[in-house]
């Protein structure tokens, strides 16, 4: 089983038991989510954090209803993702990792599409008020493709909120975003929280961003939440220093593990992640045991969320697969100059 | 289901007419037959006319209700393709992470390019008129007329929506254009009278609902005896269509 089973209480924002998803059949299929638990209070802005594949956008499909559950349990806002689906769509907000909006008609004609979609009667006013909240109401009859990439990611918030969810699901929301797009990004995600009281669910995998926006982070790894808490109460966990050493060649793991104040030491490679009290302790001892001449590269790394998930993977969230960013970004901005 | 109706509905027609691309090709498509191939027949003497196309003044004036009847065809293609283009973008999630069934997407789709589709209607006719067919319709019978090619477009946009409902490639609505647009454009009474067809042709085209609209219209617009019961098979063809859609939408309608 991973992560924590939850307790029995008051409905949650967000829950999630025992969930797995399987795409295609048991003995060839992938199991996107396996056996998840979660929990998400009210109010909060929880973060889904980690690498590209690891589960994220199908958790959100899962509970958003665009994918079918395969085994457990899913309710959000109080109301069971499956058998109570159109419940739970009317009372959630949906913001695409990539701009998803209709380039041929204006940002008020969006808002009048998604008014509709809601099935909302007086919807104008609160559209009027979101369109100034964003600083978007001065261009409000323009046709959305005219809008730069932060305008078009306000107006997909401004959607978002129209009907007065009390979940919003963020995937991925800064990915592909400048430095100053993703700073504003931030701060309108802490605004809405503060200011429609609405629970956030986002993903991501940029461990400052959830580090500065989430009041609680759910590690996910290959479809497992593999811990879960405050972003200070994740970085207690490790407790320690992690020394990153990097050698030329293979060498006798038995100079390593002897040391003083070594807690683990696990190796990938040529490189190795040791667990010690204190690195400013240790780092003189193993550059004693360790010959010169083998050391390529060291590192120390006190406890941050990137840690916790080195410490609980042995693996950098963004290790693997960068070109799959790269690619990704390309795409979403191809998508957002049509 | 009402409001996310109207609200899919008008964007599918809004969508049209502000890409003047898909208008043009809407309009364009039909007008080349009846320019080029209702102009084929034009050294025809009058004897000669009147034993292949009997009643019409002229090969256009016979072509023009089969030619709006099969141009109903390519009302699906493009609804099809509205429809993969809402999947490849994503915006299909947005449509269903609100209140939204896919059998309301499907309805708005197949109504909206039926809709869509009737645009041809003046532009053809008017057409026709500057080729010197001349009209003498009862308004009943323009009614008539009208909701018998819309329930034709109905009918095609539903057939369509349903075989590409589980596809999300650019390239399935023009590969199930070739396979349905072919067979029951020709095997039908929409370009000829059916008497010289093979016997296997005239099979399909006495159940063809393009020989249907055809025939009704071409009753109209040549003031020949009309056959009623034609306006019963399309509508009966649209609602079955349009009943095959819905059930397949629920099921096999993919979101991305």
């Amino acid at each position: 089983m991973s992560g924590p089973t939850p307790e029995v209480s008051a409905p949650s924002a967000i829950e999630v038991r025992e969930l797995s998803k399987r795409y295609g059949s048991v003995q060839r299929g992938v199991l996107a989510l396996d056996r998840v638990n979660l929990r998400v209070p009210h109010g909060t802005v929880f973060g889904l954090m980690g690498p590209n594949g690891a589960g994220k956008t199908t958790l959100i499909k899962v509970l958003t209803g665009i994918s079918d559950i395969t085994a457990g349990e899913a309710s959000v806002a109080g109301f069971d993702v499956r058998r109570e689906s159109m419940k739970v769509r009317a009372r959630i907000g949906w913001v695409a990792a990539e701009v998803i909006l209709d380039d041929d008609f204006s940002g008020w004609e969006n808002l009048w599409l998604q008014s509709k979609l809601q099935n909302l009667n007086d919807w104008q006013e609160r559209a009027l008020d979101l369109l100034k909240y964003f600083s978007l109401d001065d261009r409000k009859d323009d046709k959305v493709s005219q809008y730069s990439t932060g305008m078009r990611k306000k107006l997909e918030i401004a959607l978002a909120l129209l009907h007065q969810p009390s979940v919003i699901f963020m995937d991925e929301p800064t990915i592909g975003l400048d430095v100053a797009t993703r700073r504003m990004l931030w701060d309108i995600v802490t605004g809405i929280h503060k200011e429609f009281g609405v629970t956030v669910l986002l993903t991501t995998h940029y461990i400052e961003e959830a580090d500065a926006l989430c009041e609680r982070i759910g590690i996910i790894d290959q479809g497992r939440i593999i811990a879960e808490g405050t972003p200070n109460e994740l970085k207690a966990r490790v407790r320690a220093d992690l020394v990153v050493l990097e050698t030329r060649n293979g060498f006798d793991p038995g100079l390593i593990t002897p040391l003083p104040g070594v807690q683990e030491a696990r190796p990938q490679g040529n490189e190795w992640t040791i667990r010690v009290a204190s690195a400013e302790q240790f780092l003189p001892k193993l550059l004693q045991a360790v010959p010169p001449e083998e050391v390529r590269r060291i590192s120390v790394e006190k406890p941050s969320l990137e840690t916790v998930f080195l410490d609980l993977t042995g693996r950098r969230i963004g290790q693997e697969e960068p070109m799959r960013d790269i690619r990704r970004f390309y795409v979403q901005m191809r998508r957002a100059r049509r | 289901m009402r409001s996310q109706f109207w609200g899919l509905f008008v964007r599918e027609i809004l969508r049209t007419f502000r890409n003047p691309f898909v208008l043009l090709m809407t309009i364009v498509q039909p007008f080349m037959w009846l320019a080029f191939f209702g102009s084929s027949f034009g050294n025809l003497s009058k004897v000669e006319l009147q034993a292949l196309f009997p009643g019409a003044q002229s090969y256009i004036e016979f072509l023009l209700p089969g030619v709006l009847s099969t141009s109903m065809l390519s009302v699906g293609m493009f609804g099809s393709m509205s429809t993969i283009q809402d999947k490849r973008f994503g915006f299909m999630k947005r449509i269903l992470i609100t209140p939204t069934s896919k059998q309301v997407i499907f309805l708005s789709k197949a109504l909206g390019s039926a809709s869509r589709g009737l645009v041809q209607i003046p532009v053809m006719v008017a057409a026709a008129y500057a080729f010197g067919v001349r009209f003498s319709l009862t308004p009943m019978e323009w009614l008539t007329w009208v909701a018998a090619l819309l329930c034709l477009a109905i009918g095609f946009a539903s057939l369509f929506l349903a075989i590409t409902a589980p596809s999300t490639d650019w390239q399935t609505p023009g590969v199930v254009a070739n396979f349905i647009t072919m067979p029951l454009m020709f095997a039908s009474s929409s370009m000829f009278t059916t008497s010289q067809f093979p016997s296997w042709m005239q099979a399909i085209a006495r159940v063809n609902p393009i020989s249907f609209s055809a025939l009704l219209g071409r009753s109209f617009v040549l003031g020949t005896a009309t056959d009623w019961t034609y306006l019963g098979y399309l509508t009966a063809f649209a609602l079955a269509m349009l009943l095959l859609g819905y059930a397949v939408s629920a099921r096999w309608l993919k979101v991305e």
